[in-house]
């Protein structure tokens, strides 16, 4: 084990938002930190932002909901010590923690086409990945629960080596903590699971960071035309920016259904839709009005465990569409962060649109309202220098 | 027996035998029946040799729409053009052809794309009529209209198809009519979802669920793609057996999983599900269960059974996200008939891809009854009927 000789093997007391129960705003507390076990990094937290799977893990109920949890999956850090047996990372270096294992070594991973490290399968659980305990107790001595195996919303957390990738400490934190969920998802999902090709027509369901993030990537790709979907009508200057050239406002569709609309401005479907809400009726549209023959409808958001998407089986068959649905983007952690990082860098992609917001840790509870009423994309929340 | 109808027939109405179905699902009635020359873009077939394929026997059963009477039935065939309609160049008097329900206009997006084959200017539908102007060639002695099925309507001694449904070979003497009409439907579905619409691998694991002939035929195209597993499920034990010549490694019938779902059972043969699983059936809980053993990251799903009108099949839409599966369905395994029944034909020419292992019966065109009993009691793969042997 080996860090920063002050702290580097001791348990750390640092200030961390807990979300103690279902709906409640997080407080702030001081909390214990463990040191990393074996393939642990422990890292001290630059800046995180706030992503709506966090908001829904704040509030929802059942399972996989937990409390106490620490929240927070989107971040930059620099790491502060290292457990046994975790190479390639040295106490000092700057990282992103990432909730999708890239393990580099088994077939999902050797394989282009996927991005589920089967060492580590993804699974919404309250532990680390390899083993079922925690690395966060509060005063009293309880557990508190992880989010995606990093739970970012502390001072100081705790991930597993195959859950980072490394940047460039001259980057911009604001920026890079972006990368690790949302605007790489949305990004990722248009560039390398849909492969979206230039002159094509894209259509976005949703215009949140996710979707945003999709047209995007979209807009990198080259596509021609892309359509943006969305119950908030100032979502389309928004959204501009990233590239959209169409709007369609599912409440001013008057009779008509949101596909069948999409159906008439496209002549016949869009190439490429991508559902970024988590609705599975809204899947079911995404899919109507995307084109036979070639189209691809991709998901994004979650929906509740259980619920149910319907397809005609007619369709199915006859219109030879494709569905598929990418956790992160379909990106691989360690070989695209750094291509998105380049890109920005080259002024291609653009991050800096997304911060909309920025806020201090102890207004945490602000970021969540601001996602809530619909006011921000990405809140950064800096923790204090 | 008349083997070539002369050359004065060309722009009068012929009459000839054609087997109709008048009552839904009840034995086809053998009559005659008048077939009016081809129009613009349409051409008139001699049909020569034809197959019965599960399709016809789901749409003769069928009491409402789309189902409809009297119709001709039959899709996969192989005949000789015996005149041709106006605007009609790519096809002459005496040209060996093979018709096919799914339209190759060659002129539409569609078409001039490499990744669909599905025709926007003649769209596929279950429809009884000519696709471009919606009315019938066919009347009974009656005058009654007689419908078309699929724009081919093969259960005739000559038809009128549409030049789009059309596809020009060239047999030489080795290829038999008996063999080349099975690449007007059900071989080239399921050779062309395993090389097309999957584009199965070399060393690569295969669920096919239901081992007719299109199922037979996935299990042949992934056999000469190199697929090192193929598992076959079926109801039916013996057909483990007949697969095996198509290629069938392994052999699963849903009856003997016990407590366990058929998809568990191949997850655990397969470790974490195949890489390729076709619906070869139209069962909406088949395709959920394919679906459900396809494995996660680049698992590829592909519908190609014909399910009843307005069935549903359902998915979960959190596994949609998290397992990264890709659903897809293709028509005539997404092949482009005009080129790709060429390729197959000349495949089968170089032996690469077996024809003669899907004929299981041949009979006469007067026994087209028996042909379906066979296929309902699940005794034939496919039976060839000859007009005129």
């Amino acid at each position: 084990m080996n860090g920063n000789s002050s702290t580097a093997g001791k348990p750390i007391r640092c200030k961390a938002a807990i979300c103690r129960k279902a709906g409640d705003r997080l407080v702030i507390e001081e909390v214990i930190v463990a040191p990393p076990s074996r393939h642990e990094l422990r890292i001290k937290i630059i800046c995180t932002a706030l992503c709506q799977s966090d908001v829904i893990f704040s509030k929802l109920v059942d399972p996989p909901a937990i409390y106490p949890r620490i929240l927070g999956h989107e971040a930059i850090g620099v790491v502060e010590s290292i457990g046994e047996d975790v190479t390639g990372v040295k106490p000092g270096d700057t990282v992103i923690p990432t909730f999708m294992s890239d393990c580099g070594d088994c077939a999902d991973c050797h394989s282009e086409k996927s991005n589920l490290c089967s060492t580590l399968p993804f699974n919404i659980t309250p532990y680390m990945p390899r083993e079922d305990k925690t690395r966060f107790t509060d005063l009293n001595g309880n557990p508190l629960y992880h989010l995606f195996y990093i739970s970012s919303f502390s001072e100081y957390t705790v991930v597993d080596k195959n859950y980072f990738v490394k940047i460039d400490p001259s980057f911009p934190p604001d920026r890079a903590c972006l990368l690790s969920c949302g605007v790489a998802t949305g990004v990722g999902a248009a560039w390398r699971t849909a492969e979206v090709e230039p002159g094509t027509t894209v259509a976005v369901f949703g215009l949140g960071t996710i979707g945003l993030a999709a047209a995007e990537g979209a807009r990198l790709c080259g596509a021609k035309r892309i359509i943006g979907v969305d119950v908030n009508p100032d979502k389309f200057e928004m959204g501009k920016k990233f590239g959209l050239t169409d709007f369609v406002n599912p409440k001013t569709c008057g009779d008509k259904s949101v596909s069948e609309v999409i159906l008439e401005m496209t002549n016949g479907g869009a190439d490429y839709c991508f559902e970024c809400v988590g609705m599975a009726s809204l899947v079911e549209e995404a899919f109507a009005c995307c084109r036979h023959g070639w189209g691809k409808t991709v998901v994004l958001g979650v929906d509740k465990p259980g619920t149910p998407l319907k397809f005609s089986s007619t369709d199915v068959l006859r219109g030879h569409k494709i569905l598929t649905g990418a956790l992160y983007g379909g990106l691989k952690a360690k070989r695209d962060v750094p291509i998105l990082c380049k890109r920005y860098l080259d002024k291609e992609l653009q991050l800096d649109e997304f911060v909309t917001h920025s806020v201090k840790f102890e207004e945490i509870n602000k970021a969540f309202d601001l996602l809530e009423e619909g006011k921000s994309l990405r809140c950064v929340i800096w923790m204090d220098k | 027996m008349s083997s070539h109808q002369k050359p004065s027939t060309a722009g009068k109405p012929i009459r000839c035998k054609a087997a109709v179905c008048r009552v839904a699902g009840a034995p086809l009635v053998m009559e005659e029946v008048t077939v009016a020359p081809p129009q613009a873009h349409e051409a008139r077939i001699r049909i020569v040799c034809t197959s019965l394929c599960q399709s016809d026997v789901t749409f003769w059963k069928l009491k409402d729409f789309p189902g409809i009477t009297p119709r001709i039935l039959g899709h996969e065939a192989i005949g000789i053009v015996e005149s041709v309609g106006a605007e009609v160049t790519e096809l002459t008097e005496g040209d060996t052809v093979i018709p096919v329900f799914l339209s190759d206009c060659g002129e539409c997006s569609d078409c001039l794309s490499k990744k669909s084959n599905l025709c926007s200017k003649l769209p596929f539908k279950v429809s009884p009529w000519m696709p471009r102007d919606g009315t019938s060639r066919f009347t009974d002695l009656d005058g009654n209209t007689i419908h078309h099925f699929l724009s081919v309507s093969s259960f005739s001694e000559y038809t009128v198809v549409d030049i789009a449904h059309l596809t020009k070979i060239d047999l030489d003497g080795d290829v038999q009519m008996n063999r080349a009409c099975l690449l007007s439907c059900g071989v080239s579905t399921g050779v062309g979802a395993a090389w097309r619409t999957a584009d199965v691998e070399e060393g690569t694991t295969v669920v096919i669920f239901g081992l007719g002939s299109i199922g037979l035929a996935v299990a042949e195209g992934a056999r000469i793609r190199g697929a090192a597993r193929i598992i076959g499920i079926d109801m039916k034990p013996e057909k483990f057996d007949v697969g095996k010549k198509f290629g069938i490694t392994e052999f699963v019938n849903p009856a003997d999983c016990g407590d366990k779902p058929l998809s568990q059972v191949i997850n655990e043969m397969t470790k974490g599900g195949a890489d390729y699983c076709f619906e070869c059936v139209g069962l909406p809980s088949l395709m959920e269960e394919a679906y459900a053993c396809c494995r996660k990251g680049w698992g590829k799903t592909i519908v190609l059974g014909v399910a009843r009108p307005m069935s549903e099949m359902k998915l979960e839409c959190f596994k949609v996200l998290h397992f990264g599966k890709i659903l897809t369905g293709s028509l005539f395994g997404g092949l482009k008939p005009k080129s790709d029944i060429p390729m197959l034909l000349k495949r089968y020419m170089d032996r690469d891809l077996e024809l003669d292992k899907f004929v299981t019966h041949e009979l006469d065109f007067e026994e087209i009854n028996t042909a379906f009993d066979l296929l309902v009691e699940g005794k034939s793969l496919r039976c060839v009927m000859w007009m005129d042997r």
